[in-house]
């Protein structure tokens, strides 16, 4: 009999206003994508605040979030993503740290947050890798 | 608050175009159609409770951009700083636009997905200017 294990939630902190956060979003699209589909699960950060207030389904994004294992992808030190996470449902399994891997590739310089350019899908395909290996460390551990 | 801006909150939807379509018209506003009248603020930030920026926020007018009807930018905004000054749906502008039908891509929107962004960006270009005025 085949078990089926919980997805892992993917929650990028999004930042519209820096480029980084347009990295944790191409990189979350990847994972779910191409990379990981059958083991992850797209959530959306505004949606943890939102979400019960005016929208019929929105409180599972919170409930999902309590029950299950959860990857934060940070653009920035304010940590959004693992802050809405721990304050609306429970403490984020893991968290990536975007700007480190940036550092250990100062090669690639993404062109702007509406446009990441080559180098930017180049260093978004790097940080799906890092969030790959997370998702396949914490699907196992279930 | 030094300067004054029209902030412009976009959701951060990536789960269909719809979402893709409101960054990519803010984008255009703040870059290109009122570059000196508009500035974009980061949604997570402000669920976040950013002081700083929930301060500028309060200061200026807002319009939020909205992709699905969870409406989390309009919730986000009225919930952690205030009603905002107008509100906008990618969806609307669809509706507008039935001959040009977004693509369902996301990770790179496709080309009647920007079109129509333009068309979205257009129009809040034109109220960022009424509120401007104010």
């Amino acid at each position: 009999m085949i078990s089926v294990k919980p997805k892992i939630g993917i929650i990028a902190c999004s930042g519209e206003k820096l480029v980084e956060g347009t990295l944790t979003r191409v990189a979350t699209r990847i994972v779910v994508e191409k990379l990981r589909p059958f083991t992850t699960t797209i959530i959306c950060q505004p949606l943890f605040m939102a979400g019960d207030i005016n929208h019929k389904g929105g409180g599972s994004e919170r409930e999902f979030a309590k029950k299950h294992k959860t990857i934060t992808i940070e653009g920035c030190d304010e940590e959004c993503g693992k802050v809405a996470v721990e304050r609306y449902s429970a403490p984020a399994t893991a968290t990536i740290y975007v700007k480190e891997i940036m550092k250990q590739h100062p090669e690639f310089i993404p062109n702007s947050p509406q446009d990441i350019g080559d180098d930017g899908m180049k260093l978004a395909e790097i940080i799906a890798q890092e969030v790959a290996k997370k998702v396949d460390e914490l699907y196992k551990s279930q | 608050m030094s300067e004054e801006k029209v902030y412009i909150i976009p959701c951060s939807g990536i789960g269909k175009a719809f979402g893709g379509m409101c960054r990519e018209a803010a984008y255009i506003v703040v870059n290109e159609l009122a570059p000196e009248k508009a500035a974009i603020e980061c949604l997570p930030l402000i669920v976040k409770g950013k002081k700083e920026v929930i301060d500028a926020l309060k200061a200026n007018k807002i319009i939020t951009i909205d992709g699905c009807t969870a409406k989390c930018a309009y919730t986000d905004v009225r919930v952690a700083v205030r009603e905002p000054d107008a509100v906008f749906m990618s969806t609307d502008i669809v509706k507008k636009h039935r001959d040009l039908k977004p693509e369902k891509d996301i990770l790179i929107l496709g080309e009647n997905a920007k079109v129509l962004s333009r068309k979205l960006a257009e129009n809040i270009a034109e109220k960022v200017e009424d509120l401007y005025i104010e």
